[in-house]
């Protein structure tokens, strides 16, 4: 409550600064002539916002992160926290519970001491967010009037501003670099801890794997073996799935861009499109419920007895109905990259339209159609919702497209939505998948955007 | 022919040794005709490959649709209740005041349970949904004076027989249901607790605005946080960023982070936001700063092709009357480029919106049954609930499940929709 009040204080403050600055500075302007200003009063007002708000909201954060500790310490010091077990753990389970009735969350104490110091802490709590408040707030007061005594027609109000500016376009872009090395940092971190439990080739070339064996204490060498799950993985995304989507991404492609009139692909782009605006999930549901039981019916009617009903095939083929679009618009874009010439001349030749489709514009645009081959294969194995709805659990080493297989990103989701304790080898197995699976990817995609970039240069 | 004459006489030194090809002839004839049939064929198999896309999109619409219209309907059982012989003890007085006490010490289900032997012989928790005494109590609050008199009140059915009327459910809940059928006594009616409700234990009993709610708090925050880093960035890279290591690195970073696998960034948010960060599980603000980091390289990628596309004449005329480069940029190329973006940003919040994968690798899963009030309680997101709910055996979840498929594909349609008709109304050529 304090915290949302003091934010709205301070951008108060700030606004009244961005006001009057802009006011004096409109009146210095008057008296002195446009000329001999260096900013405009808009940007003294900035100015003045700026240094009314960052500064506090800066202290803000830093005392948002300090107060906790500084509470901590002021309860401890309390009479009543003077019975509280000597050993860190049960007294840090007694404060948090305290701490959890003060704020709120939780409406009564499991343990009694708690209640004793819930009073404690409220008042603490109370005391040291006041005094964070007011300190703020005399921050953005006191900075707010240095900048505001600043305010004159010779002071760089703009040149000051356009460099905070600067500094937040920076700031902003560096967050894709620092988002990617959260995501290299935590993934090779988990995995080293896991790595440390089990030997980095038993993961990678075991046959085994059975982590709940693992779990229950059946020991961890043996158990966490991955071929399996990269077996599936490519079975379902990179084999089953393209089987779909390359012939039909690609024949739709060809077809919108060579044969169909103009008011039939201005209708059947976007109805494709739609296709790959469908969420995952709901691919996913589809699969299990009407997909996965007819090819079980179908497998059982030809004869196949041990059909699952969590079939590889039922997974990968809507998995290729999602990916189609996005063969289609990367073979799309490619055939369009051809110089009309080329497609010119083998008419000319009296060549027919699918004769040059055929031999002159695919194997001219097979560098780039191979490059987004590549690119929908890294998104079909990253894939989630589709393979955790609809291909099982069970990791099995088979060919049979009827058998029940698992993906790296299924066991991902199993290992890490259960009740365990976090620094398990069974979390932190997840990692490790997640570890692979985002080199894997990242090299299908750089190998792609090579082949694509090649091939372009080639034609222009 | 003539052609082969004329192309002998003119001198090329061309040998006539090859006799000229006799395209009237049957060789010739086939031959053409087995190209051109083989033309018809591609071309057939073209429109084939088109037609099954659209097919399957069809298909699963439909299907979809077969399934969860049904869902927002809910049959309903007219039971008549003699309240004056019923076993209700409602103070009259504490009524007045406060009806919701009074009714909540009435016993209804009680009462209930003596309507539905009476009348039809069965037990109530066989006939009627769990809601059923949310119902009644909202009748007599609506109108007091039905507890004097013998009455009609509508009230929701069982999940069995609401599945029997639906479609079809286990023999019992069948003939129970055709009987009471035959009888006139059952209706079917539109399901508002659908729109209203939460996730719940019984299928009549959920709805879906807790999850829609938790959807849109955590979209709050995703695009709070995505919009103005895409576009910053966007802005930097296209428009000053010198050209350096550095900004390669930013660049590539960028590009990849576009075509990371969605679940890693699920495990990113468990590693960083709960496990170091320390925020709390299944909340919105966590979900919204995950999918904030996987929205934000759809929108950087988007403004930079509408940042390009402003042409560099608007931005020199603007330097040349002494504007200063961020006058520029703020002033002139990022207005012309915000359609855009904006553009972009809708499509990377809709598939946001439909994203599942990392939250629930940040814990998102969790039964929730009151809708969200805030950034830090416990929530979930309208696919999560599909998932969810898909999960449950219960045959009322399927049409709940497609019902939920529906209202989330309707968003996502909306979205979509905004999206190109930004595009097409502010699409300038320049």
């Amino acid at each position: 409550m304090t915290g949302v009040m003091i934010v709205l204080i301070i951008g108060a403050l700030g606004v009244i600064g961005w006001i009057i600055a802009r006011a004096r500075a409109t009146r210095l302007q008057a008296e002195v002539g446009r000329l001999a200003t260096n900013s405009r009063p808009t940007q003294h007002g900035w100015y003045v916002a700026l240094w009314t708000m960052l500064p506090a909201f800066a202290f803000l954060a830093v005392w948002a992160n300090v107060m906790p500790s500084l509470i901590a310490d002021t309860v401890l010091a309390t009479p009543a926290a003077q019975t509280l077990p000597v050993d860190d753990f049960s007294r840090n389970a007694i404060l948090a519970e305290a701490q959890s009735i003060a704020s709120g969350s939780q409406a009564a104490a499991f343990n009694p001491q708690a209640t004793e110091l819930v009073e404690p802490y409220r008042a603490a709590t109370l005391r040291y967010s006041t005094m964070g408040a007011i300190l703020a707030a005399i921050l953005a007061f006191a900075c707010g009037a240095y900048a505001l005594s600043r305010v004159r027609p010779s002071f760089t109000a703009r040149y000051r501003v356009e460099k905070v500016v600067m500094w937040a376009l920076l700031g902003a872009s560096l967050i894709a670099i620092i988002t990617t090395a959260g995501i290299v940092a935590s993934l090779v971190f988990e995995s080293m801890r896991f790595f440390s439990m089990v030997n980095p080739l038993n993961f990678l070339f075991g046959l085994n794997w059975s982590p709940q064996s693992a779990a229950m204490g059946y020991g961890n060498e043996d158990a966490f073996g991955a071929v399996p799950l990269f077996w599936g993985t490519i079975f379902i995304g990179a084999i089953i799935a393209m089987i779909v989507a390359i012939p039909l991404g690609l024949m739709s492609a060809i077809y919108l861009t060579q044969y169909a009139r103009p008011n039939t692909r201005k209708w059947m782009k976007p109805i494709l499109e739609v296709l790959a605006g469908v969420p995952t999930v709901v691919y996913g549901y589809f699969a299990a419920l009407t997909v996965a039981p007819a090819l079980r019916n179908f497998a059982a009617s030809i004869g196949i007895s041990n059909a699952s009903s969590e079939s590889a095939l039922a997974a990968g083929l809507v998995m290729g109905i999602m990916i189609i679009p996005f063969v289609s618009s990367m073979a799309d874009d490619s055939i369009a990259a051809v110089p009309q010439s080329m497609r010119d001349g083998s008419l000319a030749m009296g060549a027919t339209t699918s004769e040059t489709i055929r031999k002159v514009l695919i194997p001219a645009a097979l560098p780039g159609v191979v490059g987004g081959v590549l690119l929908a294969v890294s998104r079909a194995i990253g894939e989630t919702m589709i393979v955790v709805m609809a291909a099982g659990l069970a990791a099995n080493l088979t060919l049979n497209p009827f058998a029940s297989v698992t993906t790296v990103t299924t066991q991902m989701v199993q290992l890490l939505t259960g009740d365990q304790e976090f620094d398990s080898a069974k979390t932190l197995a997840a990692f490790a998948l997640g570890l692979v699976l985002f080199i894997v990817t990242l090299l299908l995609n750089i190998v792609a955007l090579r082949v694509v970039k090649k091939y372009r240069e080639a034609y222009e | 022919m003539s052609g082969e004459t004329a192309l002998d006489q003119s001198g090329l030194g061309v040998p006539a040794e090859r006799a000229p090809t006799d395209w009237r002839g049957d060789a010739m004839r086939r031959r053409i005709a087995r190209r051109y049939a083989s033309e018809r064929r591609f071309r057939l198999l073209g429109m084939a490959a088109v037609l099954a896309s659209a097919g399957f999109l069809a298909f699963l619409l439909i299907s979809m649709m077969g399934n969860g219209l049904r869902g927002f309907t809910r049959t309903e059982v007219a039971v008549p209740i003699d309240f004056p012989r019923s076993v209700a003890m409602i103070d009259p007085a504490v009524l007045q005041t406060n009806p919701e006490q009074a009714l909540a010490n009435a016993n209804l289900p009680a009462v209930l349970e003596q309507a539905t032997t009476q009348a039809f012989g069965v037990s109530d928790t066989q006939l009627l949904s769990p809601n059923a005494v949310l119902a009644l109590r909202d009748a007599i609050i609506r109108d007091p004076a039905i507890l004097d008199q013998k009455v009609t009140v509508n009230l929701p059915a069982s999940t069995g027989i609401d599945v029997a009327m639906k479609s079809e459910g286990n023999g019992t809940d069948e003939a129970l249901a055709s009987r009471l059928d035959d009888t006139g006594v059952i209706s079917t009616a539109f399901n508002l607790g659908f729109l209203t409700g939460s996730d719940g234990t019984d299928p009549t009993m959920v709805g879906i605005w807790g999850a829609l709610k938790g959807s849109l708090i955590t979209m709050v925050i995703t695009l709070a946080l995505s919009f103005p880093i895409g576009v910053f960035a966007a802005l930097y890279l296209e428009e000053y960023a010198p050209r350096n290591r550095w900004t390669d690195l930013i660049e590539v970073s960028i590009n990849n982070l576009a075509a990371v696998p969605s679940i890693i960034f699920g495990l990113l948010g468990l590693a960083i936001f709960l496990n170091v960060m320390h925020l709390p599980r299944s909340a919105p603000l966590v979900g919204g700063m995950t999918l904030a980091l996987m929205t934000m390289p759809v929108i950087v990628i988007a403004g930079r092709n509408a940042i390009k596309a402003v042409p560099p004449s608007i931005r020199d005329a603007a330097l040349g009357i002494g504007a200063s480069p961020v006058q520029v940029v703020f002033h002139h190329v990022l207005p012309l480029a915000l359609p855009g973006i904006l553009t972009g940003t809708i499509i990377g919040m809709a598939r946001a919106l439909g994203e599942t994968a990392p939250l629930l690798m940040i814990g998102m899963r969790a039964f929730v049954s009151q809708p969200p009030g805030g950034f830090t309680d416990p929530a979930t997101v309208l696919p999560v609930q599909i998932f969810l709910w898909s999960d449950e055996v219960g045959r009322g979840f399927i049409e709940k499940t497609s019902a939920a498929i529906i209202v989330l594909l309707a968003f996502l349609l909306t979205m979509n929709s905004i999206a190109i008709y930004l595009r097409n109304k502010f699409e300038k050529k320049w």
